[in-house]
């Protein structure tokens, strides 16, 4: 396989300016997902001590929402397609438009 | 009567009646029918196996119609319908073959009266369990805080005289047992 070069460092360079974007995890409330099933995943998942999970998700819970990590584009859509395995309602979002 | 999950020295185990498995195995049946994709007879096996969609590049690929189904595979950014869709194209499929080898994993526990669940199994079997509850919750209409209490409260199966009445039972016995699961597996992190 071969390209132009000129034309493929272009395209380099423009995915990397994408990548270098922080983006952020976004867990939404709802009525169904249990407190203990919620702050299970941020335990086994993110590997985040209890404290910080049982707090990111009493945000969910009493706020609405909470951004349980940042990232880059390709880290945070893997972390939206976990927690979509597990049934979180999760979203993605650009850090400075959140 | 059904015993909960409880954290013992083989594993988190509980014991089920064959008729509270049987409900369950259905239940674990009717979200792998929602979450199946429809697949052409020829399909090369190959696109299942490494989590990828013959269909995903065509022009009228969309987000699943049925809000149950949707509800499981959620937009990943409600605000850009085009990254949402492009996200679909690349991993719905996958999340689709997890969910659905989770739940025939659970479906086949129902065989035996006593469900053992190794470190491994259990978050898989959580997850399923998970996957019925909002299915369940998207067909009774729960969407709010005070729906989800309402239907908590409803607990004779004596007095359920219609569907919803007897799905929000059903809803209840699934929820009771996906909380002993979660306090016995948060016990073993």
């Amino acid at each position: 396989m071969t390209a132009m070069p000129d034309v493929l460092e272009h395209v380099e360079q423009a995915q990397a300016h994408e990548l270098d974007q922080p983006y952020l995890l976004i867990i939404w409330n709802d009525p169904v997902n249990l407190m203990s099933y919620v702050s299970y995943v941020f335990r086994s998942y993110f590997g985040y001590p209890e404290a910080k999970a049982e707090k990111l998700m009493m945000q969910v819970h009493q706020e609405g929402r909470s951004v349980v990590a940042t990232g880059n584009r390709e880290k945070i859509e893997a972390d939206v397609s976990a927690m979509h395995g597990f049934g979180l309602w999760a979203t993605l979002s650009k850090a400075d438009a959140a | 009567m059904a015993r909960a999950f409880k954290s013992t020295l083989r594993g988190i185990s509980a014991s089920l009646e064959a008729a509270e498995r049987k409900l369950l195995r259905g239940l674990f049946q009717d979200v792998i029918t929602l979450l199946e994709p429809e697949r052409a007879a020829d399909e090369d096996p190959l696109w299942a196996m490494v989590g990828l969609d013959p269909h995903a590049h065509r022009a009228d690929f969309a987000p699943p119609s049925d809000p149950a189904t949707k509800r499981l595979l959620p937009d990943a950014d409600p605000d850009d319908a085009a990254a949402s869709l492009e996200f679909r194209r690349l991993s719905e499929r996958g999340i689709r073959e997890r969910k659905i080898g989770a739940l025939r994993e659970a479906a086949l526990l129902m065989e035996s009266g006593t469900i053992l669940l190794s470190d491994e199994t259990a978050p898989r079997f959580a997850a399923a369990v998970n996957d019925v509850r909002l299915v369940l919750a998207q067909r009774l209409g729960l969407a709010t805080e005070e729906d989800a209490e309402r239907i908590h409260a409803q607990d004779d199966w004596s007095k359920a005289e219609t569907v919803d009445e007897y799905l929000a039972l059903v809803y209840n016995f699934v929820t009771w047992l996906q909380e002993s699961l979660m306090q016995a597996m948060l016990k073993s992190l």
